[in-house]
């Protein structure tokens, strides 16, 4: 039995998202696939890059994001899928070797009109053991308590 | 080109791309394994009715295909010259994406701004859509690149 639903979302509620460590391997594979610029790749070319040292792909930050919200959030959940994500801030490059971190806050919630769901949108604060990282903002779909 | 010869309005498409199950259950399992993405038969229960790819998925590949229209002979995309963004606003997923759907990518330019910490390099906004082969929205986000200006 999904043990969350909609109405336990109140806005503030906070969860611990566990860890995700960060492997070279992973930001090389993840960028061959999907996104394949120099930064992403090439440990020469990415010193002398805007990033300063090779950094994961934003979206391969959003991507490990979303293991985390899964992890910590969805899986405790009645979660029926997600309808987007308000905003993505990569504030900082995610770095080969760092372990990511991630606190899911409910910032709103809103029934779906007639339907046995809501909306409800989590502000995802990613941080490396340093500082944050990236701010990710997801609005998944949570079933209305039976 | 730089970002002061950036036209806003400009829009290229970047191409079609068809979902296999396998790559959508091999990318789920990864990063986002809910059962609708990676079992069949939870899939079938759920109000999916099967499986649906992750939409970080569909992101993604957003991304693969940009990279790949940047780098065909005679592009002279500004975003050739970017490569690094701040992030994204309003990314949204209007209908589930399923094993052997076609999506069609595009890229607007929607704004430029200018960044008060720096002078080498400012915003290009993009409207980026996906599109299935019955023309209808999918996939909707806007971008945000950073583009170099001008020398000097």
């Amino acid at each position: 039995m999904p043990l969350l639903y909609f109405e336990d979302f109140t806005i503030g509620r906070s969860f611990d998202c566990g860890t995700s460590p960060v492997t070279r391997d992973e930001v090389m594979e993840f960028a061959r696939e999907f996104d394949p610029q120099p930064h992403h790749l090439d440990e020469e070319a990415a010193k002398r890059s805007i990033l300063g040292g090779l950094a994961a792909s934003g979206w391969h930050t959003c991507a490990m994001t979303m293991r985390m919200f899964a992890g910590g959030v969805l899986s405790l959940a009645d979660a029926q899928g997600g309808i987007g994500s308000p905003e993505g801030r990569w504030m900082k490059p995610v770095r080969p070797g760092d372990v990511l971190s991630m606190q899911a806050e409910v910032i709103a919630a809103r029934p779906a009109h007639s339907k046995p769901f809501g909306f409800v949108t989590f502000a995802c604060k990613v941080s490396s053991q340093k500082e944050q990282v990236a701010l990710i903002l997801m609005t998944p779909i949570m079933g209305r308590r039976p | 080109m730089y970002w002061e010869d950036v036209e806003i309005g400009t829009r290229r498409a970047l191409g079609s791309y068809t979902f296999t199950e396998e790559e959508i259950v091999r990318f789920a399992r990864k990063y986002d394994p809910q059962p609708f993405h990676i079992d069949r038969q939870a899939a079938e229960r759920s109000h999916f009715g099967g499986i649906i790819a992750s939409g970080w998925h569909t992101a993604a590949i957003w991304m693969k295909l940009a990279i790949a229209d940047r780098s065909r002979p005679g592009n002279s995309s500004p975003l050739l010259r970017a490569g690094v963004s701040p992030g994204y606003e309003d990314l949204r997923w209007l209908k589930p994406v399923r094993p052997g759907m076609t999506l069609t990518y595009s890229s607007q330019v929607v704004g430029k701004t200018e960044l008060k910490s720096r002078r080498d390099v400012a915003i290009v906004l993009t409207r980026n859509e996906a599109h299935d082969a019955d023309g209808a929205l999918v996939f909707v986000f806007t971008g945000k690149g950073l583009v170099q200006r001008r020398p000097g």
